[in-house]
């Protein structure tokens, strides 16, 4: 028998993620289906645009991998991990005015209707909707099992309950709500995510006997926790990936980029790139820094607590009073419900949107919006559906998966996205190349295990991409007039 | 702004944001392996653990308040042309 205790305060945060759904759909009655179900209508502020950032792009890993390899790392960990911090900034200092207008201009609700008129091959928009869905379903796989398996081990009640608890919340307030939903139940994750951090922080000290304590003991018995290459456990080839795979290269997700068409005004996105670093730095550091700390209470070696995945878990359950165990496990569960929400509708907006409407659009029949409200929410349920299905049955390698994910995004979307739309010569010829075999090499990469002096895939992926893409450009024709005018204003417009 | 006004604003600002991710890289590398050189302790801790963490952190949101308040302007994001019509 589980800890009911541990399940009542997530129970209730959990009908309050599908309380928001229901509100929001009631609330968007009425007003343009597409528009409002897969960018919330372009009404977002700088507040809850930052907090839907940081929550979609902090995964499960961020909460209970990461900081069980700070444990075993040290601050060299917290120093590869604060790389981050320019993950926000980035995609919405770089895309989100650009993307913001152009979707405007195109009536774009997704990235690919981006990409789709940009370089005007509906080949390139159905391999992107393609690569998008593959590869989602392996990240939302890797968040639904890290979630389930997190609230077994602290719960006592079975993976399959947790999976089937919170697989079906986030299933329907995602289908039902929309983007908006997803978004305003990604604020309350956030926040819950920073409030669950500062709590652990508070017991873990308290449990390890102060601060003061637990640094010397570390300084005494793992000094090597205090050098930045951790006694050769973190290689510089690991620094270099870190900014490549977290930091750099996040911009091209479209599951963050697609942000961008969905604030309301360009105060909103100045004040969210500010407030998504602070938040994201706090998250980051602080969890990390929990990570470390609990050194002062988990004493031994790595194998008699299992894997670096059962640390934070472990501390959790050690240090916290049983009334606030359930409390503190909503901030990682918010971490996988956020991201999962995010990416499903994403997916499923690669498949109504971008593959379905267009073809339908191609020969001039315009569904009815009763019949894509029922669609929208069937595909979202779909995904859901077969993603949950994958996660009953894991695969053992979890984190492999979702880093291998990660990858291939970068590596199909960073080029075509950064030259495309900031580069007039950048063509069809070199998008396609550029992502289709980007993401060849990559996987092939992958599945060989090859690697290049040690270094992650990834930057064998995005440096073959970049040479599909200049290659392409260069040897094929330019874009005609008219898209390159929609994109590249000339001196003679207005 | 004109459209053409509104993309040159653009890249200038997506051109500063790259740059404002150079100086953090830079930051980044001293801040944590050129501190790891020195023998000064803060908190119970070597330097380079606090400059790492908290000070590239306090730098990114440094340079991101320079951004947005002397680089970034306010635009619409409607076409002109659009808003005229409707």
């Amino acid at each position: 028998m589980g800890n009911l205790a541990a399940l009542v305060p997530l129970l209730a945060f959990m009908a309050g993620m599908v309380g928001i759904g229901f509100y929001v759909r009631r609330e968007a009655a009425g007003s343009g289906f597409l528009q409002n179900y897969f960018v919330g209508n372009r009404s977002l502020g700088g507040f809850v645009l930052a907090m839907t950032t940081v929550a979609t792009y902090s995964s499960v890993s961020s909460f209970v991998g990461g900081p069980g390899m700070a444990w075993k790392i040290g601050f060299g960990w917290i120093y590869m991990a604060v790389v981050q911090v320019t993950a926000i900034f980035l995609v919405l200092g770089i895309f989100g005015k650009r993307v913001a207008i152009l979707s405007r201009r195109l009536n774009a609700v997704t990235v690919v209707d981006i990409i789709r008129a940009r370089f005007r091959s509906d080949f390139l928009a159905g391999m992107a909707a393609f690569i998008i869905v593959l590869f989602f379903c392996g990240t939302t796989t890797a968040q639904f099992v890290g979630g389930a398996k997190l609230f077994s081990t602290v719960t006592g009640y079975s993976y399959e309950t947790g999976l089937l608890l919170f697989g079906v919340v986030v299933v329907i307030f995602t289908a039902i709500g929309g983007f908006r939903a997803v978004a305003l139940t990604d604020t309350c994750c956030a926040i819950t995510m920073m409030v669950g951090i500062v709590l652990l922080l508070y017991y873990v000290l308290e449990a390890g006997g102060g601060y003061e304590a637990i640094m010397t003991n570390i300084a005494a018995n793992h000094p090597e926790m205090l050098e930045p290459f951790s006694g050769g456990n973190m290689p510089w080839g690991l620094y270099l990936t870190q900014w490549i795979l977290v930091g750099i290269c996040t911009i091209a997700l479209p599951q963050s980029v697609v942000r961008g068409i969905s604030y309301k005004d360009t105060k909103g996105l100045h004040r969210a790139m500010l407030i998504g670093t602070v938040v994201i730095g706090f998250m980051n550091i602080g969890i990390n820094f929990a990570g470390i700390l609990a050194h002062g209470v988990l004493t031994g070696e790595l194998a008699s607590y299992g894997t670096v995945d059962n640390i934070i878990p472990t501390t959790i359950v050690t240090v916290m009073p049983p009334s606030l165990v359930g409390l503190a496990i909503i901030g990682p569960l918010a971490a996988s419900i956020s991201t999962i929400s995010s990416l499903l509708l994403v997916a499923s907006s690669a498949i109504i949107k971008d593959v379905y409407l267009h073809y339908h659009a191609k020969r001039g029949a315009e569904p009815s919006v009763r019949r894509l409200r029922l669609l929208s929410i069937a595909s979202t349920t779909a995904i859901g559906l077969i993603v949950f299905l994958i996660a009953l049955t894991p695969p053992s390698v979890i984190w492999l998966i979702n880093m291998f994910a990660f990858g291939g995004l970068e590596t199909a979307f960073f080029w075509t996205l950064l030259l495309g739309l900031f580069w007039r010569r950048a063509n069809k010829l070199g998008a396609l190349l550029s992502m289709g075999g980007g993401t060849i090499v990559y996987c092939l990469t992958q599945g060989l295990g090859f690697k290049l002096m040690g270094l992650h895939q990834i930057s064998i992926g995005i440096t073959c991409s970049l040479l599909f893409f200049l290659i392409g450009s260069l040897l094929g024709k330019p874009e005609d007039e008219d898209t390159l005018d929609l994109f590249f204003p000339s001196a003679s417009e207005h | 702004m004109t459209r053409k006004e509104k993309y040159l604003q653009m890249r200038k600002e997506a051109g500063y944001t790259g740059l404002a991710l150079l100086l953090l890289i830079l930051f980044w590398l001293l801040a944590g392996f050129g501190a790891a050189q020195l023998d000064v302790t803060v908190f119970h801790l070597p330097l380079w653990t606090v400059t790492s963490s908290i000070g590239v952190w306090f730098m990114a949101i440094l340079l991101v308040n320079i951004l947005t308040k002397y680089i970034f302007q306010d635009m619409s994001l409607q076409d002109e042309e659009v808003e005229k019509h409707g």
